[in-house]
């Protein structure tokens, strides 16, 4: 195991693009996981979710906004 | 959770003639073009139908297609295969443009559309928020979109200032 920072970060990067390249269909099941660990995460904060936090308000388009769809 | 599965509803859906032409943006997306990225929602914009008779165009035909289909909503979200998934008409010439010039591609033999990889990025330029930067820098890194068709798009839609001040910030200060 290395410590070499530099390393590690083009360790990280080429596995990255390792992933980035696989078929489209394995990486939309890879999405489909990580989207179920991310909503677990989000239920399981949502219970000790503090007042006053400061957070970004994550509506992404003028169609949203103009929606009045901001959360 | 099966995004898939969703992708074949939304074409069954089209067929039928509730939407017109429609292209998935976000994160699901950039995944088309990028390593898989955590998110928790499908964005898809839809050319929608007026229906007869009305001037405002209503996502009623869509929650009642996919209702009757056993999709539940959660607020402004439909879940269809378990994925959240929000329908949007295009609220700006950008978008509206990266509507008409989406991508087909293909999963195991289902067709989708997606929002060009040159598109996602001006559309996370003009958007702006950290995480959208942060994707941006992402294609970046990759070298998954073209600079010349990019650029276009920038100067088309008054982004080149834009992506100048994100170049100084993110591209050129490097230690």
């Amino acid at each position: 195991m290395s410590f070499d920072l530099q390393r590690v970060l083009e360790s990280k990067r080429a596995y990255r693009q390792k992933l980035a390249a696989r078929p489209v269909a394995e990486k939309l099941r890879l999405l489909d996981e990580l989207c179920e660990r991310a909503h677990a995460i989000r239920r399981a904060s949502a219970a000790v979710h503090e007042p006053g936090k400061v957070a970004e308000d994550p509506a992404p388009y003028e169609a949203k906004r103009r929606a009045g769809k901001t959360r | 959770m099966n995004i898939k599965e969703a992708i074949t509803i939304i074409n069954q859906m089209q067929a039928d003639g509730v939407i017109g032409r429609y292209a998935i943006a976000g994160a699901v997306g950039a995944t088309f073009y990028l390593e898989p990225v955590t998110t928790l929602d499908v964005d898809i914009f839809v050319a929608f139908r007026a229906e007869p008779g009305k001037l405002i165009l209503s996502l009623r035909p869509i929650y009642d297609y996919l209702a009757a289909r056993g999709c539940p909503t959660e607020g402004e979200y439909i879940v269809i295969a378990g994925w959240p998934v929000q329908f949007l008409p295009p609220g700006t010439p950008l978008v509206e443009e990266a509507l008409n010039e989406a991508i087909e591609h293909d999963i195991d033999g289902e067709p989708v559309r997606v929002f060009s990889a040159e598109h996602l990025c001006a559309i996370a330029l003009q958007v702006g928020r950290a995480k959208d930067k942060a994707r941006l820098l992402q294609f970046v890194e990759a070298g998954a979109f073209e600079a010349a068709r990019f650029q276009s798009i920038l100067t088309r839609h008054g982004l080149v200032d834009r992506w100048q001040q994100f170049e100084r910030q993110f591209l050129r200060d490097q230690p």
